[in-house]
């Protein structure tokens, strides 16, 4: 089980009337790829993957398999694996008979179809299941044998909608981890659509993010967490503080950013003297400053709000010039009982932050 | 509802008098059809079985009950096919136009049968209709329909719209996802339809009088003439078999809809 495909998306766009729901979306996935669609409800990533199961005709634009053209092709043609949102388990049929329905569309021999339903109930370990409902099943089981059904067939590519998004925290991290080692068993394509950015950064090679119906950045998940190309990306894909200067001066690679009284060292690839930058820093990059510490960047606020997070603390700071700035310190490393209006040194190193283009949401 | 308060003395007379009221009329006819008498009356000097035994073998009652019968599984048959494809039809369609169209198909259903019966009369006399089998096959086959597209667009409003999806997705044709799919989903649906379009068939009197003449005798109009003629009370047998009949339809529409809801 090793012929992974791969699909290319060329400008597709889809309007429903004067709305568009995918604008111009070109991207490609690679053989054997796991791609995540990351995005907020109405971004458009369920269209997307709607359009290349087939069930969404495309207003333009093209999909591509292995670079042929099969845009016009009806579902039933593409042979493409599908976790629908729920599961979408056919209620009158046994697990066995579930995962019998795309072979028996096939026309395939009985035994053959034995062989294979077994090869695959025990590939997501529901062997002794084979012969119950949908409905006798566990939320989690039921998402296997949903995955199974996907698999059975040996697809050119498995399209996930949401497949977690109905299960509780703690099943989800487990089939998160399933998911993930299946992905890398059976090696074949995978195309995922998800809401939730741990489950995308967890789960994927190659992360697509969306936003009103356009692809605003794609690349490996911690490319992304470390170098947002907006600040969309920066707000949607875990916290960030964004702190907006002025270039006051160019050193090489870096610049002297001016942010009120505040002067800060930042690595800075563009930008000339004069332009405004926004620039994007995580809170778990902030450090704490003991007494005769430095770094490159130093500011002093008081804790204006906290929270113990079991694992860490997460504390907001308020400072002049910067506003409030939120920094997440593991709990052996938090030297204090954090209090209000407690007065700490914060700082950071000039590759710390990110500049990004404020493309208007947070 | 459990653990509530009970209803008063005077809502539970007033509760018990219509169900009195309802099934008074129609359990009259079972002590009737028992009747020693040889009109229409109840038993004087004892019970006896003669009417029953009467019906069983009289020709023109065991011909109005095979032709009643009939007429009623070939009609059921076009009203399930019929009423089926149109439900699913509007409900995959599923736009304003489908709404009018199947609020359009309840019409039989909404008019009064008489004024129906006279429509059909016209233009029936116009097709050589009137007096055939296949004309009473299909007026109570066609206004059998509203039946069938109620409890199946019922069935369907529950179906999983995600279902069919996922079986286009996986490669089924439209043919195979409805075999497969979908109407195995809605056979409890269309098993209703079918015994409520059965029932319309089998008790329909107004338009078999209009259309029928002299050469189809259902079982309803053998009642009927029967009435008008001679009061026999073997007609009270055969409505005690008319109700047993129906009852136990409605009791296995009644199964039926109690398997699909678990």
């Amino acid at each position: 089980m090793s012929q992974a495909h791969a699909l290319s998306l060329v400008g597709l766009t889809k309007r429903y009337g004067s709305f568009t729901a995918v604008n111009d979306v070109s991207l490609d996935v690679a053989q054997g790829q796991f791609l995540t669609l990351l995005g907020p409800s109405g971004s458009g990533k369920t269209t997307i993957l709607m359009a290349i199961a087939g069930f969404v005709a495309p207003s333009a634009g093209a999909i591509l398999l292995d670079g042929r053209e099969i845009t016009p092709l009806p579902p039933e043609k593409r042979d493409f694996g599908m976790v629908f949102q729920g599961y979408a388990l056919f209620p009158h049929m046994t697990v066995a008979e579930n995962l019998a329905f795309p072979l028996r569309v096939r026309g395939m021999e009985r035994a053959e179809r034995d062989t294979k339903i077994r090869a695959t109930l025990d590939l997501v370990q529901l062997s002794q299941f084979a012969e119950r409902r949908p409905s006798q099943l566990s939320g989690g089981q039921q998402q296997r044998v949903a995955l199974a059904r996907a698999l059975v067939f040996e697809p050119n590519l498995l399209l996930l909608d949401e497949p977690l998004s109905a299960l509780d925290k703690k099943l989800r991290a487990e089939l998160q981890d399933e998911l993930k080692t299946l992905h890398r068993r059976i090696g074949r394509t995978f195309i995922n659509v998800t809401h939730d950015q741990e489950e995308a950064m967890s789960l994927s090679d190659t992360v697509a993010i969306l936003n009103h119906g356009k692809l605003i950045q794609i690349g490996a998940p911690d490319a992304l967490y470390d170098r947002p190309r907006t600040r969309f990306v920066a707000g949607f894909l875990g916290k960030s503080n964004m702190i907006s200067g002025r270039i006051a001066e160019r050193i090489g690679a870096t610049a002297r950013v001016s942010v009120g009284a505040t002067t800060l060292t930042q690595r800075l690839a563009t930008g000339a003297t004069g332009d405004t930058v926004l620039l994007s820093l995580r809170p778990e990059r902030i450090a704490l400053l003991g007494d005769g510490e430095t770094a490159e960047n130093m500011v002093e606020g008081h804790v204006s709000a906290w929270s113990y997070l079991g694992a860490g603390h997460s504390l907001t700071v308020e400072t002049t010039d910067l506003g409030s700035l939120r920094l997440t310190l593991p709990t052996w490393r938090a030297p204090f009982a954090p209090a209000e209006g407690l007065t700490l040194r914060l700082g950071w190193p000039s590759d710390a932050a990110a500049p990004v283009e404020d493309d208007g949401d947070e | 509802m459990t653990g509530g308060y009970g209803p008063g003395p005077f809502a539970r007379t007033l509760a018990w008098m219509a169900v009195i009221y309802l099934v008074l009329p129609i359990t009259i006819v079972i002590p009737v059809s028992f009747t020693d008498q040889r009109f229409l009356s109840l038993p004087r000097d004892g019970l006896s079985l003669r009417h029953y035994e009467n019906l069983i073998t009289s020709a023109p009652w065991l011909s109005a009950i095979g032709q009643s019968a009939m007429i009623a599984v070939v009609s059921t048959l076009l009203a399930v096919i019929a009423g089926t494809l149109c439900a699913i039809g509007c409900w995959r369609i599923g736009n304003r136009t489908t709404e009018w169209l199947r609020a359009l198909m309840l019409l039989p259903l909404i008019i009064p049968s008489i004024v129906y019966a006279v429509g059909l009369y016209r233009y029936f006399g116009a097709l050589d209709l009137l007096g055939t089998f296949l004309g009473v096959v299909l007026a109570h086959g066609v206004t059998g329909i509203p039946y069938v597209v109620i409890t199946v667009s019922a069935a369907l409003s529950s179906f999983d719209p995600r279902l069919e999806q996922a079986a286009r997705g996986m490669g089924a044709s439209l043919s195979q996802t409805l075999r497969w799919v979908i109407l195995p989903r809605i056979a409890p649906g269309i098993a209703s339809g079918a015994i409520f379009a059965f029932i319309h068939s089998w008790d329909e009197l107004v338009m078999v009088l209009f259309i029928a003449s002299r050469s189809i005798v259902t079982l309803p109009r053998k009642i009927w003439d029967g009435i008008n003629e001679n009061a026999d009370p073997t007609m009270a047998v055969v409505a005690v078999l008319l109700i047993v009949l129906t009852l136990s339809l409605l009791l296995l529409d009644g199964a039926l809809r109690k398997r699909r809801d678990a």
